[in-house]
Parts: C-alpha cells; structure tokens; sequence
C-alpha cells in the first residue's frame, strides 16, 4: 500500500469539528456564524476555536457587518482553503480506492 | 480499517455539504398564514360575489400578491431574529425555482383578465391551472428544502389534474361559486393542514 496519501493529509482539516465547517463552506458562498452553529450543533466557544484555527491556517475569511443594527458575522473559504479542501477530498478518495478489497 | 474512516468522511462530507445548501425556515407559520389568507380570500369571494372573468383573475393574483408579500415579511422576520442574512444561497434557490412556476400562473391569469381572449364564464379552468403551476414549483423548490415539500407539491400536481378531469367531464363544476370554493379549499385548507403537520413535527424533532 503506498502510504503517500495518508502523510499528506492536512491536518487543520483533519478534524471532525473543522472538517464539518470546511464541508459547509464548500456548499456555500458564505454562512453565517448562526447558520452553522444550528447546522453543526456545536457551541459558540467550540465554532469560534475551530474557525479561528481555519482562519489562522489561511483557510477561512471572516465579515463582520450589521443588518439591521444587529451584528452578523459571516465566514466563506478563501481560494487557499478551497484548494486545501478539495486537495483533502482527494486524498481521501485515493485511500478509499487503495484500501478497497479486490474483487 | 483506514477504509472505513476514509469512506466515513467523505460521507460526512457529502451530508454535510448537501445540508448546508438547504433552506432552513421555519415553514408552518408560512404555510398557516398563506392557508388563512386564502381561506379569507375564498369567504370574501363568495361574499362579493367574484363571478365574471376579469374579477375572479384579478381578486385572486391580488390575494396571491398579498400572501406573498405577507410570507416575505415573515421570512425575513425569522432571518433578523436568528440573526442570518435574508438574501442567503437556499433562499436564492427557492425562490428561484418558484419564480419561472408563478410567472406562467401569471401569464396565464393575465388570459383572463384580458377582455374577449377567452369566453366568458370560463374562470373554473384557472384554479387547475394554477394548482398543477404551483405544485411544480413546490416540487423544484423542494430540492432545495425539506423532503416533505417535494410530497406537498405532488400532492396539488395530483389534485390539480383530479380537478381539470372534474371541471372539463362535470358542468356541476364549471361556475364561478365552485372556482372560488375550489381555489379556498385547495390553497386555502390544503396550506392550512400542512402547516398544522409542520407545526407538530417541526415541534416533535426539536423536542426529540
């Protein structure tokens, strides 16, 4: 088996928490804090830790504007964690078809 | 064995990604709101006695424009107070598939409000119309929401054809009194009961 894939896994994405976030992000131009937070069933310390992690990685931009006099925070992939992600997606589907049992 | 988390992640991933593109609103008071106008709007139809071409059309897409204006307001009251953007991607989608459906039940009203276009006395042959229209667009729209919108639209598509089979084999359907029941009764009551069942399960899951 070639371990190749296996050393390059990122491991900012390569966790449940941050893997949640980038899978949403992908499917979405931006979300709001709140949007994932309910999406994820995480708490606001648990998004905030893993989002500043993906933000300090590169991975993750974050907006703060107001709508309606309310504070809304938004967060979207930068190109670098797009490419990071769909490099993840990748690797991941090389395991999967160098582990699959011949036929 | 690392088969299996690989494989595990990239399920989650998918789930994940799909979720993130579906609308997440509160539907029953949108449906229960739209199903009172429409109840109101068959009452005062019946009332005023809406019978000729022209006033059956033009009572009706005012009722529709109404609903509609009124389930924006709540849509966008349900944004503001979980703190969301109103103009998000799933709701871009919806209204997206929605928006093709209503302009031809538009269009096709307008044949109707237009003098001489189509014989007079002919306004039973729009709640059909309508109803199948608007089941399409639920049912585009349901990709894009919750698995049961896609059996709610359905189930007007159904009833939509049941009903132009009614109205073009049965002269007791073909008067104004039975259109303006007819549109009651099935955007009316039809919204109403569905935003009852929405309102009971979306209560149960939160609960669970």
């Amino acid at each position: 088996m070639n371990p190749e894939p296996f050393l390059q896994i990122d491991r900012v994405i390569h966790e449940k928490g941050r893997m949640a976030i980038m899978s949403l992000l992908a499917a979405s131009p931006e979300l709001s804090f709140t949007e994932m937070r309910e999406t994820l069933s995480m708490t606001d310390g648990n998004l905030t830790s893993h989002i500043r992690t993906l933000q300090e990685a590169g991975y993750v931009s974050i907006a703060k504007t107001y709508q309606n006099n309310r504070p809304l925070t938004t967060c979207s992939l930068t190109a670098a964690g797009r490419k990071a992600f769909v490099t993840y997606i990748d690797l991941l589907d090389q395991i999967v078809r160098q582990t699959k049992p011949l036929k | 064995m690392e088969n299996d988390w690989a494989s595990a992640n990239l399920q989650t991933i998918r789930t994940l990604m799909e979720r993130s593109a579906l609308y997440r609103r509160a539907l029953a008071p949108i449906m229960m709101v739209a199903g009172f106008i429409g109840l109101i709007a068959c009452a005062l139809a019946r009332f005023a006695k809406i019978e000729t071409n022209f006033a059956f059309a033009l009572f009706w897409i005012a009722t529709s424009v109404v609903a509609f204006v009124i389930v924006l307001f709540l849509v966008r009251r349900q944004s503001l107070q979980e703190s969301e953007p109103f103009w998000s991607l799933p709701t871009r989608r919806v209204w997206g598939s929605l928006l093709p459906h209503f302009f031809v039940g538009l269009s096709a009203g307008a044949l109707w409000l237009a003098p001489g276009l189509v014989p007079a006395g002919t306004n039973w042959l729009l709640p059909p119309i309508w109803m199948v229209l608007y089941g399409c667009g639920l049912y585009a729209a349901g990709f894009f929401m919750k698995r049961s919108i896609k059996f709610f639209g359905w189930s007007f598509i159904l009833c939509g054809a049941a009903l132009s089979f009614c109205v073009l084999s049965h002269p007791h359907f073909q008067s104004a009194a039975m259109a303006n029941g007819m549109m009651g009764l099935l955007f009316g009551a039809f919204h109403l009961a569905f935003g009852i069942y929405l309102f009971f399960t979306e209560r149960k899951k939160n609960e669970a």
